[in-house]
This record gives C-alpha cells, structure tokens and sequence, in this order.
C-alpha cells in the first residue's frame, strides 16, 4: 500500500443543488470530508442531512433535478467533475462500488442475478460470457451467498432482502473497487441480517484493501464499524472526528443532542429530545444551522458563518459555543417500574393460533403458520412489548388483538369478555377499546381527507356525540398530542413524520381506548423524532392510564418503553418476562443472539463474534417441528425436537437448555 | 403451468357461456323482431305469426337459448336469411380481411410508439417530450371519423395520390392486389393506436427510470443507452403487453367506423349492417366471436406477461 498522505477521497467545498419547479433545495453547502484509503468512514445524520447526497454526488447519480454546483471531488488526485462522461463512467463502474439501502428494489427484476453481477465485467473489461458467469459464481460465493452456482440463473424476487443485498455486494466488489460507498445499507433489514451484513463489510474492506464510506442514521451501527465519523446536519458537516473520540466527547451541540436523544441513554425515564424540525433548505440560511434548536445559541450563533474548526488531533467541529465537559452516556436506567396489583388484566390472549391458506387446490394447498399458540395478558396502564424479526408474526398478534382479523384457534379476553362470543353489534362497540397505531402514519391516512376529519371518523362511525361535541374532542385530542389547533384544517401530506405519529396518536385516542396497540410506531422516524413521539406516548399513558401493545423490532427503544418484553421466533413466543430482566439476563438463545446483533453506540463495545446466528428465517408454510429455534440454535440437542413449554415465574422461557441469568447481556 | 391455464380456460369457457346468454335475451327483447325486419312492413300479422313459428321464435325463450346452444356445440352459428348464407360462413369470408387491417395498423403503431414513448420518458418535460405529448393527445381527441374525413380530403383530393375508398374485393387476395386502397384505413386506425400507446409506454418508462434498480445500473458505470435498452425498456413494454390482450377482440370485431367509413368489406361492415336490419344470427355470431376472442386476449396477455416477467412466472406456477 502506498504511504502518501494524500486521501483517496477528498471533497473540498463541495455544494449540490437539486432543482424544483420555482426553486431549487441547497442540499449541500461546502461540505469538506475526506476518506483515507483502507478506512471506513462513517457518515451519520437525520434524513435531509445530506448525508446520502454528499455520497450520490460522488458517484454522480444525483435524482433528476441535482446537481454538484461548486467544489471539488478528488479522487485519487483527480477532479471528477472535470472528467468527461465516458472516463467518469469508468471510474464509476470500475474504481467505486455503491450498496444501496433497499435491497428490495436495487436489482432488475427482470434479469438473472450472474448477469447483473457480472455486467460491469461485461461493459468494461469486455469479458465473455463464460468468463463473466465463472467470476459471478466466485464473487458470490465470496458473499456468503449459498449455492452461488444456482443462484447465478436465479431472478431477484426469488431471494430474500439479506441475500439480496448480498448480491448488491457483490455486484459493487466484482470490479475490486478502491471505494465502497455503502447507503444505509442495513436499514432494511433485521438485526440479526444487519449483523451478517456488517460483518461482511468488514471483512471484505480487509482482504480488498477498499476504503468504505459507510452512510447511516444509526450511531449504533457507526459506533461499531467506523474508523472517524463525520457527523452531518442540514447539508453541511458540523463535526468530524476518530469514532472514538466523537462518543467520549462529542463538541458541537448538536452531535451531543443526538447522542442524548437515544433510548440508551434515557437517565431518569424520560427521553431528552431535540425541539422544532431541521431547516428548510430552500431558503438562504445565515449563521448556524442548528441554532433555532440549540440550546446553547447565542446571537452570534444566528449571525456568524460557522466553519469547521481544529479542536485536536484529528477532531474539527463547527460550533461557537462547543461542549466543553465530555458528558458520558449512562446506561438506560429503564423506565421507573410501577408496582403492580394483580388487577384484571385489560387484555388477556390463551392460545392465539392465526394460519393462511396460500390458496392452490388438494396437494398444493399449504398453509402458512403466521402465530402458533401463543398467550399473554397485559394489564391496565402497563406496556407489553413484542419483538421479533419480520416475519415471525407480531404484527399478526397485533391485527388479532385489535380485530383487524378473526384467530383460527384460541381466545382473546378484552375486559373480561371473550370477543369471540360476543354478537357482531357489541364486538363491534367493544373495538373502542383496542386501537392501533401504524408505523407508517402517511399511508395509514386518507391523503384526500382533512385532519379534523381523519380524527372525527371514529366517533361517527362508533356514534359518538353530535357533529359539534365531535369537533370538540378532534381539537381536545390535537392539545393531548401537542399539535395546534389550526393542524384541524390541513390534510396528511403538509406534516412531517413526527407531526403524522403525532395525528396518528390522536386518531387511536379519540374513542378513549384502553389498550392501543402501537406497530412499528416509531421505526421510520429519526432519532431526534423518536424522542419525542416515544416521550409523548409515555405521558399520556401516565395521563390516560393506557395500555400499550407496543410491538417493534428495536430492542433499546422496546427495553425504554415496555413494562414486560415478549419475544417472538416464527409464531411463537420463546420468552416473556420484565422488560429490563429480559434484556439484561435473556435465558432463550435466539433473545441472546438478537440482543447480541442490536449495534450498540459504544465503540468500546465489541460485539462477540461467534454468537451471530447463521442463516435464514425457515418458512412459515414448514417450520421445524418441536423448538422451532432449532434449526439455527449453537445449543440445540435431540431434545429440541420435542416442543419446549414456556417455564418459569415472571421471567418465563420456551427452551430445553435455557441460558443461565447471572450472565450479564449488556456491559 | 398447465393447472393454472386449465383453471384459466374453464373460466373463459363460463364468461363465454354468460356472454352468449345475455346477448341472446337482450336482442329477444328488442321490438320490432326478426320478422318484420325480414318480410318487410307490408307483412300481415298471419305472416309474421308463420315467420316465427317456422324459426322457432314462438317458443319460449329459455327453449330458443338450448336450441341455440345445441348448434353452437355443433358448429353451426346459425343462418342469415337477409344474406342468404350461414353465419360461419359470412365471418370466415370477412375475417381475413378485418385482421389484415388490424394486424398492420398495430404493428405499425407498436412499431412507431415504443420509439417515442422512450424518447419521451429519456427527454421527459424538455421540448421533445411536450411536441410528441401535444400531437399524440391532439390525435387521441380527434374522432376517428373526422380523421378519416381529413385522411380522404388530403391525400385523395387535395393532393390526390390514393383513393378514398378500400379495396373492394371478396377473399383477401382480392383485397391485396389494390396496396393503395389500403393505406388510408391502416393509417387512420395507426395514428389513433400510437397515440394510445405512446402514452401508455411513456408513463411506464418514466416509472421504471425513477426506479432504483435504475441507479443500480448506472452505479456500475453503464452508458445511459444501455442503461435504457438493456434494463428498463423490458420493464417498461409490459403495460403492451396488456394493451395487445386486450386490443385482441378490436382484431375480430374490426374498426367499425373506420370499415364503414372506407367501405372496407370487414367484420366492422357486417357487425354494422347486421345491426341495421336486424340479422339476429349475425349479430349473435359476431358477439360470440368478440366474446370469445376478448377472453383469449387477456388468457394471452396472462401468459405473456408470465414469460416476460419471472415474478409473474414463479406465481402462475405454484397456484
């Protein structure tokens, strides 16, 4: 390797604009950042950050619209907006590899997979078809891919999302690129498949002596893999540093702020959240970018043009009145456990069972086993969390418990009465009990409807009150979920992401429920967002006396809110148990493998290689018999064959060799 | 496969069973009936009463319907009086002709609108873009008739180099032995179909290039024409695909007012006259045809877009 201390990469002043109909959005302002060659440099921000821009300007794959209108992107010494389109396509497709964050839709659905891997082969090397179909074969089996030899004639939607993105991989490596611009390339994906990834990451910038620009909202993901971070925020860098020294002691305010607005770092039971939104990039901004949301402004803050300064070796940030103490992030404390009379549970489930059929006739029909006897009790005001990775049926159990779908087999008790026994008329009028909140709020609205609309249907079709106590209670519930009023009159598209969790929240209060059942609610929102919404949610159970189903695949945010966790594993749960005592001290394999792949923001923290699970969810329409966790348990014996019964007083779980409590999960 | 196209035929086999049945008690509904249509006004009621009770029009209609299904089992469409020959072979002698018509025109328009609904999607919102947008939308608004009309107008009597009317001839030899006589009626029917589908193909394009398997493409170095050519335009054709299924019918049927207006001796012709004078048997055989062939279209289509599309296939297969 060479030893000069010029970078591969350097963007020097480097600004993009994307053009609108009127005006354009100053996505990136001078934003200086530069990548050494074998390091991974982790760039972290909110969504219009910019984050993802700086790295598509790069690659010059900006959206219709953008861009690069000032500054250099030196690569390798070289300028890449001086060279023609012809040489900077070969940059592109044989110096520079790019992973991006949907696997799901990265790739031609209409071509086999070795022909999209080897088409760089193909285009710029000139190489046969024999040839490019023998270097496909060999790159995707150095991406884990099982079979590659098969895999080469397969078509993408016949590959799950890991896989996938495993064959992205490799599409962007089989040119042995010096650059590895991976987008959030996890973000799709669970825990246990973002560990595999990463991990594959990591090794392959070793043996290819790549550098990698790792693009991220997740500070846990960046805590484990980078070498430096820059952290960005409304289209400039503000801070950069050794990941390191970034974590022990963040400067700027803002890097702090989001440090703070992390579930992990909750002190005292309640989240600290970053008010007001970021700016709005189509307007000129003078001063500091954060500073409308900072605590620490002051009137310089607003006038002057802050640039990255040197604070140390290596460490330069772009704040005026910096973070001068390091503030160490204390661990979670939980939420202040409230002690508990065994009160009449709000709702009571015995032995959920809900299977579909996929339809075909005689021998192909198949039937898919989404929830398989599953039973818990969540009592008044108390939180019960439900995780699991896609596809092991939560979501499910949530659509059950809120009547969205009828169970094939066992009981759902909500106050008392079996739903299934009641008519049609008061099962209906017992629905007002149960609500639900969806992950994505947008697609849950009726773009075409008004918000004091949206907020009203609920008490009309249930017959509630006249038109006017109804607009009455649509603005009393915008004051619960700290809206103003005037939001009455505006339809879905005009709110933010948090704004929508927040109308969402209201909608599933306006019938006075007792139990809403939340999926995924805040799964789509930054970090910043997440506080708020998470905070909010817990105030108005403390207000309210709510119950929550609070069902996610994130574990820290779950461990924050949940009262007692469940975890499920293909249509069953394995453990159940208070929410700290299962995250701290889990006792089934698969809890301790989730909670070993969830990144932790602490680069001291090295995830222990060896406890990642290996290998695919099996399919719902077969799943192993006995434990279903046994097909990829390390523990698993004969005996797994046989079903394990959930054991145990509070802390209960579905294994024959369950792991021992003093063993502490989390340092 | 197979078990997915038998389930899908005997579908087909039901809809046409159902077409047959309506069609067969709307048109025994209509007043006037086939008598007075034939024998003419000056017929007495005797006459007419003997007219029906000789075709069997006297009899209940569910009776009418089994006697009509039992020929149809057979082959036998039935027989026009008015033009004094059976109903199968009156379609068989115009068919040909109809699907020249239609064939040529839709080869040509498929032929013409993928080009420009690509160069509208690569140049979308810049000038190219909006001129073929303007002339495709001016021709899809205009009235196939009066396009026609101009079509005659122009290039047979303002610049007279073709003749206003289509070749008049019996089987299709005859029809193509006149070339001239049918480049207006191709022309008229092309235009009208390319600005339906270059817009149809222009929406696609556009969707598929914002895809991200695009981006994909283009982060491994590719020219923009490979990039078009090689990944989207096989996902941007499959809204032709259903376009082609279900302009099958329109192939049997024929342009109705285009065959009228050249007085092209098609399917459109026959279906026309038959509706004026009230030739039930023509008119059922016809309508059966369509039936038949708007069913076969989209079990077409179906099976087309499972070979252009894997996703399609891996789903046709299981079930």
């Amino acid at each position: 390797m060479s030893t000069t201390h010029e970078p591969l990469l350097r963007l020097r002043g480097l600004s993009t604009d994307i053009r609108l109909r009127r005006d354009a959005v100053h996505a990136l302002d001078r934003v200086d950042l530069h990548v050494d060659q074998g390091e991974t440099l982790g760039i972290v921000g909110e969504s219009g950050s910019g984050k993802t821009m700086t790295v598509l300007s790069v690659m010059g794959l900006l959206p219709a619209g953008g861009q690069v209108v000032g500054g250099q992107i030196l690569f390798d010494g070289r300028d890449l907006r001086d060279l023609d389109p012809k040489r900077l396509r070969r940059v592109r497709g044989a110096e520079m590899g790019m992973v991006f964050q949907d696997p799901l839709t990265s790739l031609n659905p209409t071509m086999r997979i070795g022909a999209q891997v080897a088409e760089p082969l193909r285009v710029h090397q000139g190489a046969g078809r024999a040839e490019a179909r023998e270097r496909a074969v060999e790159i995707l089996r150095r991406v884990g891919m099982p079979r590659p030899d098969k895999i080469v004639d397969d078509y993408p939607h016949q590959l799950s999302g890991g896989m996938r993105q495993r064959v992205v991989i490799a599409m962007a490596l089989i040119r042995s690129p010096r650059l590895l611009i991976a987008d959030e390339p996890t973000t799709a994906l669970d825990v246990t498949t973002q560990r595999q990834i990463l991990d594959l990451i990591d090794d392959l910038r070793e043996e290819f002596k790549m550098a990698v620009i790792l693009v991220t909202h997740d500070l846990g993901v960046i805590a484990g893999r980078a070498d430096r971070v820059a952290v960005m925020y409304g289209g400039r860098v503000v801070e950069t540093a050794t990941t390191a020294d970034l974590f022990a002691s963040p400067r700027h305010r803002y890097t702090e702020a989001l440090m703070r607005a992390l579930p992990e770092s909750a002190a005292d039971g309640r989240l600290y959240s970053i008010p007001g939104m970021p700016p709005d990039l189509s307007r000129p901004l003078t001063g500091c970018r954060f500073a409308p949301r900072c605590a620490f402004a002051a009137d310089d803050c607003r006038t002057t043009d802050v640039t990255l300064t040197p604070a140390g070796p290596g460490h330069e940030h772009a704040c005026l009145h910096p973070v001068a103490e390091p503030v160490p992030l204390t661990a979670a404390a939980g939420r202040p456990r409230l002690a508990r009379d065994p009160a009449e549970p709000v709702l009571a489930v015995r032995d959920l069972v809900k299977e579909y059929d996929t339809g075909g006739l005689g021998k192909t029909a198949a039937r898919v086993s989404a929830v398989a006897g599953v039973s818990f009790d969540v009592g008044p005001g108390e939180t019960l969390g439900i995780v699991g990775e896609s596809g092991c049926g939560k979501s499910t159990v949530g659509r059950l418990v809120a009547g969205l779908e009828t169970p094939t087999a066992g009981r759902i008790v909500l106050d008392g009465a079996d739903t299934a026994a009641l008519d049609p008329r008061a099962r209906r009028r017992m629905h007002r009990q149960v609500q639900l909140m969806f992950q994505d709020s947008y697609a849950a609205m009726n773009p075409r409807m008004r918000v004091d609309a949206i907020l009203t249907e609920p008490l009309e079709i249930q017959r509630v009150g006249d038109a006017a106590a109804r607009r009455a209670r649509a603005a009393e519930l915008l004051d619960q979920v700290g809206l103003p009023r005037r939001a009455l009159e505006r339809y879905p598209h005009e709110f933010s992401g948090g704004q929508l969790q927040r109308i969402g929240l209201a909608r599933a209060l306006a019938l006075r429920p007792r139990l809403i059942v939340a999926d995924e609610p805040v799964s789509a929102l930054d970090v910043s967002v997440q506080a708020q919404v998470l905070n909010l949610m817990r105030d108005l159970q403390r207000d309210l006396g709510l119950s929550y189903v609070f069902i996610s695949h994130d574990l820290s945010v779950v461990d924050y809110m949940a009262d007692r966790v469940g975890v499920m594993y293909l249509g069953k749960l394995v453990e159940t148990g208070p929410a700290h005592e299962v995250v701290r001290t889990p006792r089934h394999p698969y809890t301790r493998a989730l909670l070993d792949a969830v990144p932790t923001p602490d680069p001291g923290h090295t995830p222990t290689r060896g406890t990642a699970i290996e290998g695919e969810l099996p399919s719902a329409l077969d799943p192993p018999t006995g434990c279903r966790f046994r097909t990829r348990c390390p523990l698993a014996q004969d005996i797994c064959a046989t079903e394990p019964t959930l054991q145990g007083d509070t802390h209960q779980v579905a294994c024959h060799f369950p792991l021992r409590q003093e063993r502490p999960a989390v340092a | 496969m197979t078990r997915y196209l038998l389930t899908r035929l005997g579908q087909a086999l039901v809809i046409v069973i159902l077409v047959t049945l309506i069609t067969f008690v709307i048109l025994h509904l209509l007043p006037g009936g086939a008598a007075r249509a034939i024998l003419g006004k000056e017929a007495t009621l005797q006459q007419i009463a003997a007219f029906n009770h000789e075709m069997g029009y006297d009899r209940p209609l569910w009776e009418q319907y089994a006697l009509y299904l039992r020929r149809l089992a057979q082959g036998d469409l039935g027989y026009s009086f008015q033009l004094n020959q059976s109903v199968g072979e009156a379609i068989l002698q115009r068919l040909p002709k109809t699907m020249l018509l239609s064939l040529a025109s839709t080869l040509l328009a498929v032929l013409i609108a993928v080009p420009l609904g690509v160069v509208q999607a690569v140049r979308r919102n810049r000038w190219p873009d909006y001129t073929i947008n303007a002339l495709a939308l001016l021709a899809y608004a205009t009235p196939i008739f009066f396009l026609g009309l101009l079509m005659i107008i122009l290039f047979s009597q303002v610049w007279p180099v073709l003749p206003p009317e289509a070749p008049q001839g019996f089987t299709l030899a005859d029809v193509l032995a006149d070339p001239a006589g049918l480049v207006l009626p191709i022309l008229s029917l092309t235009i009208l179909t390319v600005a339906v589908y270059s817009r149809y193909i222009r929406s696609s394009m556009v969707d598929n290039l914002n895809e991200n398997y695009v981006r994909t493409a283009r982060s491994k170095g590719l020219s923009e024409t490979r990039v078009i050519i090689g990944h989207t335009l096989r996902n941007g054709l499959f809204p032709v695909i259903t376009l082609l299924g279900m302009y099958l019918p329109a192939l049997f049927s024929g342009a109705l007012v285009v065959e009228r207006l050249f007085n092209y001796p098609g399917m459109g012709l026959l279906f026309w006259q038959a509706a004026l004078k009230r030739d039930y048997p023509i008119l059922l055989g016809v309508t059966l045809l369509i039936s038949v062939a708007t069913v076969a279209g989209a079990l077409i289509a179906d099976v087309l877009y499972a070979a252009a599309d894997p996703r399609v296939r891996l789903k046709a297969g299981r079930s």
